[in-house]
């Protein structure tokens, strides 16, 4: 089983976001990149899956040169070999180009299956396993929290509000992660030392057959036209009082004065 | 050694990610390329990242970067400000006189402003591109010894995926053995690590005890028309409020690139005041008029604590045993006189590295050949400094005009002072028991405004320096008796943990008169002021899982 997980280098949650002076980007200098955390999900699974049932866990990414890092993580974790599509002309893409980009990628790249976290936690857009499935014209499940493969078949445990949803398709699949679906493993000190001789393939858009002026920051079709940060978080508020009935008059009291919602 | 772990061979190790092993690492490479040997370097860091737990002022003496990197400007040294131009104050709590007479030691003439987090990070790209292993989110947990303990053969990485009960997750990874002919302790102040080796093997004996100090700093963002800015000073530093004259300790203000200032308060830990919140001093003297005059209308991006190790020449431990090598400031090579460390670090790591070559040509790991690392410290501008700093500490604690009497005769002496070898005591012993009328101070706390930006409260900083650790694992503060907290240390101290700890790492929950510490683990900031400073030595602090901890990246 030849399985291509679709990764994405993202700030770390814990990172300091500051917005740049475009007002539409942010400052990345003093950023810590990490693997998106959905996409570890989408590596675990397949290392697991693989190791159940032979064959190789391709890790495929768009980026710069930092996201080699990402790669080595993958590979540190197990996998066997990398793809970065690393160009300057795709820079900036929107969700869909994105997709098309790595799409473009995967027809060079044998496969029985791909993983992909739902969606990257920096731009929260859960659009680019989707529309690779579209391009590929393969199936696709998404917030799957639980799959088996046999006879040539997945079946996929999707999430959905209040409850799940069984899918069933043959392979080649697209499936995309959600939290639940498994405890994804550390990168171990032997692994890393592996993962610096596995091969990593670089790639331009030329090289995948790709026109420039179809991607990149100025060909979005989604245009970002401002950034803000969330509300800060306020502190917690703890409710004083003896007993169960005083507690709860006294949260009635911060509940209606205070953050006016009933 | 444990049966169940992998070993991983090295040829050298160093332990702890900061700027003497990064150095040292970076130096061992360039001269191992210029002998032609070829060595399998790794460099092991309980961050996430390197750079995530570094946190100094930063003031930095170029002497020993100028040596590894001659074209350190060149080559992207992350410099906020290349000249330092000090004004140097005795705050009272709404005035302060300028210090007519700035000590030679304090001149800063030729030091650069840095963020050591950004500069460590630096340093580190260029052990990598050096071809050294670095393998950040590894903790080494257990130092691996000989059969008869009188050598050091590496050190073991802890457990990942384990959790609140000790139990295996489906994660689980075990640690490593990771063996070296020589391994490099660099874990900073108050290391684990070389703590189990001073039990061990007594590099410590005889020596005076270790002492530090605590850190609060916070990166704060300016408006871009503040005056500061653009103004001729870059450096404040100040003593006296919000201290008394019994308590020893100082800011600093320094000016940061991109419209940013480095913001800081330094307590000594033999502080003597049971009632004392560092933390809340740090928001008195952001409230000096001298300092919330630059400050005003910025936001804090980043807050941090560290502790550092202040004691200097006489408690710095042997350097050198039987594979392994001491440096930094594990080894007490802070100067405190001269409030800087980096650049004492950096030597240090550089001077193992060439002590580290010897033992290969050799080939001979014993403390006879390593311990010409010790000699070369000996001869270096590390211990000229630390001599003359000899008995700075000391006289800092002594008390009011006493104090000023000691610092000026050790000024005149070049270090020696009234009596040379002043005794130091250790931070754990100095705490004064309450008085009623300090519990009732206490009890009844001064209200104070925060307002999300530029004062914020000790939570919302504990969210600003980035800390997360993985929730699910056994808890890292190990507490032998929990029947101190809620008696006696309840009644003589009322639980200074919950005030020095600058994480709110510690609380005391009180129901119905039933007394309880409870530990915050996660918001751990990693300083370490609690395993110095609990008055009953009642706490240990042990690393957490590898990459846990705070995300600083500015500080």
């Amino acid at each position: 089983m030849d399985i291509v997980v679709l990764v994405k280098q993202v700030p770390d949650t814990e990172a300091l976001i500051q917005i740049a002076g475009d007002g539409v980007s942010i400052k990345t200098d003093n950023i810590k990149w990490v693997m998106n955390p959905y996409d570890e999900f989408a590596v675990e699974e397949a290392l697991q899956i693989r190791d159940a049932n032979e064959g190789t866990v391709t890790i495929l990414t768009m980026g710069t040169d930092k996201a080699v890092e990402t790669i080595r993580t993958a590979l540190a974790m197990g996998a066997d070999q990398g793809v970065l599509i690393n160009d300057p002309a795709a820079e900036g893409s929107d969700g869909l180009a994105v997709a098309k980009i790595l799409a473009a990628a995967l027809k060079d790249i044998p496969y029985d299956l791909i993983i992909a976290g739902q969606r990257g936690v920096d731009d929260d857009g859960y659009q680019v396993g989707a529309a690779v499935a579209e391009y590929m014209g393969i199936p696709q499940a998404s917030l799957v929290i639980k799959e088996e493969i046999s006879d040539g078949k997945i079946k996929c445990d999707c999430s959905i509000e209040g409850g799940t949803v069984v899918t069933e398709a043959p392979l080649p699949v697209l499936f995309t992660t959600q939290r639940g679906l498994n405890e994804p493993r550390y990168a171990s000190l032997p692994g890393i030392m592996k993962a610096k001789k596995k091969p990593l393939d670089q790639k331009t858009l030329a090289d995948i057959g790709i026109d420039p002026s179809t991607v990149g920051l100025a060909n979005r079709k989604v245009k970002i036209k401002a950034l803000n940060p969330p509300p800060e978080r306020k502190a917690v508020k703890m409710i004083e009082g003896e007993t169960p009935e005083e507690l709860a008059a006294a949260l009635i009291k911060v509940l209606h004065e205070e953050a006016k919602v009933v | 050694m444990a049966q169940n772990r992998e070993e991983m061979p090295l040829d050298v190790l160093f332990v702890g990610g900061g700027p003497a092993n990064l150095a040292g690492a970076v130096h061992l490479m360039n001269l191992a390329k210029e002998k032609g040997l070829e060595l399998e370097v790794g460099v092991i860091e309980k961050g996430d990242i390197i750079g995530a737990h570094s946190l100094s002022g930063a003031i930095l003496d170029p002497i020993a970067l100028k040596e590894l990197v001659p074209d350190y400007m060149e080559k992207g040294c992350p410099i906020e400000e290349t000249e330092c131009r000090d004004e140097f104050y005795f705050f009272t709590k709404n005035s302060q006189y300028s210090v007519p007479f700035t000590p030679k030691y304090m001149h800063n003439k030729g030091c650069h402003i840095v963020s050591l987090s950004k500069f460590t990070r630096w340093l580190g790209e260029l052990a990598e591109n050096a071809g050294v292993n670095i393998f950040p989110g590894f903790a080494g947990t257990e130092v691996l010894y000989d059969s008869d303990t009188t050598g050091v053969l590496g050190v073991a990485t802890g457990d990942k995926g384990v959790d609140k009960e000790g139990k295996q997750k489906s994660n689980f990874e075990p640690g490593i053995e990771l063996t070296a002919k020589v391994t490099v302790f660099g874990e900073g102040p108050k290391g684990s690590l070389i703590r189990d080796i001073g039990e061990k093997m007594g590099i410590f004996s005889g020596k005076m005890p270790q002492v530090f100090e605590t850190a609060i700093k916070e990166v704060i963002e300016l408006p871009e028309s503040s005056p500061f800015l653009s103004g001729d000073t870059t450096v404040i530093h100040s003593f006296g409020y919000p201290f008394g004259l019994h308590t020893k300790g100082g800011g600093f203000l320094y000016r940061m690139k991109d419209s940013m200032v480095a913001l800081g308060l330094v307590v000594g830990l033999d502080y003597e005041d049971s009632g004392l919140e560092p933390y809340h001093a740090f928001l008195d003297y952001k409230k000096h008029p001298v300092i919330e005059e630059v400050i005003m209308g910025g936001k804090v991006l980043q807050q941090g604590a560290k502790t550092l190790s202040a004691g200097g020449y006489y408690t710095m431990p042997k350097l050198a045993v039987n594979g392994a090598l001491f440096v930094g400031d594990s080894a007490s090579m802070l100067n405190i006189q001269r409030l800087k460390g980096i650049h004492t670090a950096m030597k240090s790591g550089m001077l193992a590295a060439e002590s580290i070559i010897s033992a290969f040509e050799k080939d001979d790991y014993t403390v006879t050949t390593l311990s010409e690392y010790e000699t070369k410290v000996e001869q270096s501008f590390i211990m000229k400094e630390l001599k003359a700093a000899r008995n700075f500490t000391q006289a800092l604690s002594k008390h009011g005009v006493s104090q000023f009497v000691h610092v000026g005769a050790q000024f005149i002496t070049g270090g020696r002072g009234i009596f040379d070898k002043m005794p130091i005591e250790e931070d754990s012993s100095t705490l004064e028991k309450m008085t009623p009328a300090q519990v009732k101070m206490l009890e009844t706390p001064s209200a104070r405004e925060f307002d999300g930006e530029l004062y914020i409260d000790k939570l919302t900083g504990v969210y600003r320096s980035g800390t997360q650790h993985e929730e699910d694992q056994p808890c890292h503060l190990i507490v032998h008796d929990l029947n101190i907290c809620a008696g006696e240390c309840y009644d003589h101290y009322r639980n200074p943990c919950t005030r020095f700890c600058p994480g709110q790492v510690y609380e005391i929950e009180d129901s119905g008169g039933t007394r309880r510490l409870k530990l915050n683990p996660s918001n751990c900031l990693h300083c370490k002021t609690c395993e110095i400073k609990d008055p009953f030595k009642n706490i240990t602090w042990t690393c957490p899982e590898g990459g846990g901890g705070p995300n600083f990246s500015i500080t």
